[in-house]
């Protein structure tokens, strides 16, 4: 069993490119990248600069691309809590 | 109620694994900070949903200071008498395990 849509939200972030779609903040919309770090109310993307961007989960829309090139589009505010304690939810 | 815990130990699992294959990639581009915190999530997943980290992946995990071991950097492997030695360059932990016969088994697994 691998990533699949259906089972995004408990799998694990890390590791997946991913773009932020709409945010709140137009500065953030659009930035894109590799999930690198995730904390309770955030992801940190690291986008092709080797910058990191640390990105608000609720209230954003994020689109994360899985292998194959099969993309997903998830609301941040269904992944708001600590990544070890996602599995549950 | 019994499917859905086998779910969730599933998905942890698959989570773990994948948290190594991070955690190795980030150690072989030298960033340490992440690799460590991979190192760390995976064992935060195993101990909330009990489940084990597979025993060829916790083989290289530092049991002083959790890091990732990897031979020839910072991590030495030797072999002295029954045991191999992995000693974690970091910290300067050791920890052997047998490599020759086959202990007694034992009486809790059956």
């Amino acid at each position: 069993m691998k990533i699949t849509s259906s089972n995004l939200l408990q799998h694990e972030l890390m590791g997946l490119k991913t773009e932020v779609e709409e945010s709140s903040n137009s500065n953030v919309s659009g930035i894109c990248g590799t999930v690198v770090d995730e904390t309770r109310n955030m992801l940190v993307i690291e986008n092709e600069r080797r910058k990191e961007k640390k990105i608000p989960k609720a209230g954003n829309i994020f689109i994360f691309e899985l292998n194959e090139g099969v993309r997903v589009r998830v609301k941040g505010d269904m992944l708001v809590s600590r990544p070890e304690d996602r599995i549950k939810k | 109620m019994k499917r859905t815990r086998r779910r969730i130990g599933d998905i942890a699992l698959q989570r773990i694994e994948r948290l190594f294959e991070l955690a190795e990639a980030e150690a072989k581009k030298g960033m340490e900070k992440r690799c460590d915190r991979y190192i760390q999530l995976a064992r935060e997943i195993g101990m909330r949903y009990r489940v084990r980290i597979p025993s060829h992946l916790k083989m290289w995990i530092c049991k002083g200071c959790y890091s990732l071991l990897i031979p020839g950097k910072n991590a030495r492997v030797r072999l002295k008498g029954d045991y191999i030695t992995t000693t974690c360059l970091r910290c300067g932990k050791q920890m052997r395990r047998p490599y020759k016969a086959l202990r007694a088994p034992s009486p809790r697994k059956k």
